[in-house]
């Protein structure tokens, strides 16, 4: 195992790789940009080294200062995170060269299923079923529509470099292709730097199914189950849950053996994912293999057991998986809100300013991944993901009512959140009948969140309401006539009336 | 003291007298205290405690209160101010649509709209990039556009005002 391991990451994920390592037994390294000097994951790595100015692209993107840092610590590892340098083959290319260990997949199996043209022509030749699209980058708007043409609208506009929604359009019309496909571009250049867009039939109503992979380097490749990752909005995941509602053993059984094909095929080492679409039928696609490890990962350790961030340091040490697959079976049920800093009453746009308050819920089967604490100054630099929150319970309706009681005991001020969207989530009998697919949310989401408060909690605000403004109201007198008798007032310390009773006897 | 508070759309009449509190003919025993240091209030309502959140608003009596799992805007104003606010007709504003301004830090990447334009509640007026995504800024009362203060490329800080609407 390896003595010491830098961290490039910021937020929760870094901690999470922080709190493995130590664990272990093993120092870390953090890197940090001007704006995260006083960030969780600075205070708790073992050493932190400033790598730039807030802007990623010269801070957590700077790949050769990061390397840099590695080797003046002394570290003999990095480990990527998510986002970031975390899927670019160049890093894990020139972290090798450098004498360091990627922990991570080879930079070679990055390239082989690193674009989704690439990771698509390599699931077809794995014998893994893909969606019908181009698999290569268009060139304008008549191709585009030359190949929609094929297969019929709508189609879905994707950014060959992308993830997480950015660079995607769905198309409905031929009329609509060019305007889409410019947008697309433009998403695409400023988030990946790389403006290839491909284009493939959408699929109507199927659900988001991904299998967790992990390999180590004697040739075991094992999936750990799938996470239902269907509640997303504008392509990006909201809530994850593993297992999923419309999974049996028999079809985990055979998703898992296509996911694991199309990464031996890849070379792949390591923690990884392959995303499918899961229609009603039962018919799965491939989409597409994140070389990395993912945001929603603690769904799946919680009901595997398996701790994914401690195996792919383990792996990248060299050892071999001490697991055969029937020991992965997901046991229970566990689901991941993302709390983000984006405010759901207002079209989830981005909200900024000074977590004042935090209050982390607890208790039974809750585990709070976050990456912000009181103080923490929410900026418009990084990601809007603030920290996940995660529950098991033995049923899917003991994990949603465990999640509804956490997230009522979750209080963050100082921004505005996701909180309260996920708690009409958690109380919407659509979702709680487990009937969802990637299309869910955005036909719900303007009922979900108009869900009007009960009649006795909207007198409760207004009670509260008129006890905060007569306060107001009369506080300042109270405060005057205090000062001038200076009576011992239910503010004063407890020590201050102590000292004074003992000065009158 | 009675207030009138303003919960949505709805008005409700609250009496407090000393510890006790009137509501809908209802009278109990209602007090509120704060969690020091904490944005947090308990309030107690009868044999009942409510745990919220209060965030004070842009004027008086205005806070954003978080009650059992749901935001509230609330205005709670005694008689007396609402009666003044009423005669000077000053509280409800400038009447018709407000102009577009930036809700966060960002790129503007496409205006929709040109002076002149008569627009509709709901209609897209002004596209921004922020955290890497495109927002979509609609209108939300119909109107005509009067100016475009910015165009694509123009980096405007929260706040800043886009367009002007009559």
């Amino acid at each position: 195992m390896f003595d010491k391991v830098l961290v490039a990451n910021r937020g929760e994920i870094a901690l999470r790789v922080i709190r493995a390592c130590r664990e272990m037994g093993v120092r870390t390294v953090a890197v940090y940009s001007e704006a995260d000097a006083h960030a969780p994951h600075v205070r708790e790595a073992d050493e932190a080294i400033l790598i730039g100015p807030a802007p990623s692209r010269e801070s957590y993107l700077k790949g050769d200062a990061i390397i840099a840092a590695a080797l003046r610590t002394g570290a003999q590892a990095i480990h990527p995170g998510y986002g970031f340098l975390s899927e670019r083959e160049w890093f894990a290319r020139a972290v090798r060269d450098a004498g360091l260990v990627f922990i991570g997949p080879p930079a070679e199996a990055i390239a082989a299923v690193g674009s989704k043209t690439a990771a698509r022509s390599l699931a077809i030749s794995a014998g893994t079923p893909v969606v019908p699209g181009t698999t290569s980058a268009l060139r304008d708007a008549d191709e585009a529509a030359d190949v929609a043409a094929q297969f019929g609208y709508p189609v879905l506009l994707k950014a060959a470099a992308g993830g997480g929604g950015k660079g995607m359009r769905i198309v409905h019309r031929r009329e609509e292709l060019a305007d889409a496909l410019a947008a697309a571009k433009r998403e695409a250049k400023s988030s990946f730097g790389d403006d290839a867009v491909y284009v493939e039939k959408y699929i109507v109503g199927p659900r988001h199914v991904e299998i967790q992979l992990l390999g180590d380097t004697h040739g075991t490749m094992l999936h750990l189950g799938e996470r239902e990752c269907s509640v997303q909005r504008r392509h990006q995941k909201m809530i994850e849950e593993a297992p999923s509602v419309a999974v049996t053993p028999e079809l985990r059984a055979r998703m898992g053996a296509a996911a694991v094909a199309a990464a031996r095929a890849a070379g792949y080492v390591n923690a990884g994912t392959c995303e499918f679409l899961l229609d009603a039928g039962g018919d799965f696609y491939f989409l597409e293999m994140n070389t990395r490890i993912q945001v929603e990962h603690p769904v799946t350790e919680l009901v595997t057991g398996v701790d994914l961030v401690q195996w792919q340091l383990r792996i990248a040490a060299g050892e071999a998986l001490p697991f055969h697959q029937e020991d992965l079976d997901p046991s229970g049920w566990a689901m991941e809100c993302r709390i983000t800093s984006e405010d759901p009453a207002n079209n989830f746009l981005p909200s900024t300013g000074r977590v004042q308050y935090l209050h982390v819920p607890s208790g039974p089967g809750i585990r709070w991944d976050g990456g912000i604490e009181t103080g923490s100054e929410i900026s418009l630099f990084y990601d809007p993901m603030l920290a996940k929150l995660i529950v098991w319970a033995p049923t899917r309706a003991a994990a949603i009512a465990r999640m509804h009681r956490a997230l009522l005991e979750l209080t963050i001020e100082g921004v505005d959140t996701s909180r309260d969207f996920h708690l009409r989530v958690m109380e919407d009998a659509e979702f709680r009948s487990g009937d969802i697919s990637i299309q869910w949310l955005e036909r719900r989401l303007a009922s979900l969140l108009s869900v009007q408060p009960p009649r006795e909690a909207v007198l409760r605000a207004a009670i509260a309401a008129a006890l905060l403004a007569e306060r107001e109201r009369s506080g300042p007198q109270r405060a005057r006539r205090g000062a001038e008798s200076s009576a011992v007032t239910s503010t004063t310390s407890p020590w201050l009336q102590a000292a004074r009773l003992d000065a009158i006897q | 003291m009675k207030y009138v508070v303003r919960v949505g759309d709805a008005d409700i009449d609250v009496i407090i007298d000393g510890d006790v509190t009137i509501v809908d003919g209802v009278s109990r025993p209602a007090s509120i205290a704060e969690v020091e240091g904490t944005p947090v209030r308990m309030v107690t309502i009868g044999d009942e405690v409510h745990r919220v959140v209060a965030r004070r608003g842009t004027s008086r009596g205005r806070y954003s209160l978080w009650v059992d799992g749901f935001r509230h805007e609330v205005e709670a104003l005694d008689e007396r101010t609402r009666f003044i606010r009423e005669l000077s007709g000053a509280s409800s504003g400038p009447v018709g649509p407000a102009p577009l301004v930036a809700p966060m830090p960002g790129m503007i990447v496409r205006v929709a709209v040109e002076p002149g334009d008569v627009v509709v509640p709901g209609q897209g007026l002004v596209v921004m990039e922020a955290m890497k995504m495109e927002n979509e800024l609609r209108a939300t009362s119909a109107g005509t556009v009067t100016a475009v203060l910015v165009q694509p490329g123009t980096a405007v800080e929260k706040g800043a005002v886009l367009l002007e609407l009559e």
